[in-house]
């Protein structure tokens, strides 16, 4: 009975964060609105598994890796700190106290880290089916005029639902964010060069 | 009736789960809400040209090291 009823849970989850995933392209703005406000633990559970199974993919597909499990632990560790990081100085900036809660931040910072994802996810599929390096053939540079386009669509959906994520959870206004964000990066770029010299992430998943 | 009441607050109280972004100087804030505006429902719309637009000027300012950043880029998952 215990088990139908986890299962059936899951599920339902599963739907909300497919459905969910879709909103933030459609509608990102109302959708994290309602994220921000969400109780249901399975989601960012199912999201965060994703990245692990993730993790075991590449793992296959990169040389004089460390095993996934490091690399997703380390992964967590990132995630936590970032988290944290922001909870902390939005308690530190916020008037009333009160309406700072940490699952909020769990829950917009899962949903934003699905640009990171998909990236990821399509680059090493891309890797296997048009390994670089690319040429200066006509071909060679469409694909990159391609890629680069690609590339830095996710990385504005990821700006936008990063922002969205922050203003929902920390109910900060634009500067605020924008001194938030750049405390952050003080510490989460040497942080990430750090992280690049052990071969842990070439560009950190984050 | 009560249940719509009910359903009806928690929907004011989403709307209004955060203060308006005020920016501290009326041009600058009613310029930034019209950006955003663009960005707050379907961005893909206006991100997708941009960023081609941004590539293509990227291909003609940097020319090779844009190709050789490809192959980074392809490297780095």
């Amino acid at each position: 009975m215990d088990f139908k009823k986890i299962l059936v849970d899951f599920l339902t989850s599963f739907l909300i964060v497919c459905n969910r995933s879709i909103g933030l392209i459609l509608d990102p703005y109302k959708i994290m609105r309602k994220i921000s406000l969400e109780k249901d633990y399975w989601q960012p559970g199912i999201i965060i598994s994703l990245i692990f199974i993730y993790f075991k993919f590449i793992y296959y597909l990169r040389e004089k890796m460390y095993p996934a499990t490091f690399i997703y632990v380390s992964f967590i560790i990132n995630f936590l700190l970032t988290i944290i990081f922001f909870y902390f100085l939005a308690k530190v900036l916020s008037k009333n106290k009160k309406e700072i809660n940490f699952p909020s931040f769990l829950f917009t910072f899962s949903y934003s880290l699905l640009p990171t994802l998909i990236w990821f996810l399509s680059t090493s599929i891309l890797f296997i089916f048009l390994p670089p390096p690319r040429t200066l053939s006509l071909l060679g540079k469409g694909f990159s005029v391609f890629f680069i386009t690609y590339s830095l669509s996710l990385l504005a959906w990821k700006i936008i639902l990063v922002y969205l994520a922050i203003r929902f959870s920390a109910k900060q206004n634009f500067f605020r964010i924008f001194y938030m964000v750049a405390l952050y990066l003080s510490w989460f770029i040497p942080y990430s060069i750090f992280l690049y010299n052990f071969k842990l992430f070439r560009i950190p998943f984050i | 009736m009560r249940s719509v009441n009910l359903r009806l607050k928690r929907k004011m109280n989403e709307v209004f789960s955060i203060e308006p972004n005020e920016l501290g100087v009326n041009f600058l804030t009613s310029h930034f809400k019209k950006l955003t505006a663009y960005l707050k429902v379907a961005p893909f719309i206006y991100i997708i040209p941009l960023t081609f637009i941004l590539a293509i000027f990227l291909y003609f300012v940097l020319g090779r090291f844009l190709i050789k950043l490809v192959t980074v880029l392809q490297y780095g998952f």
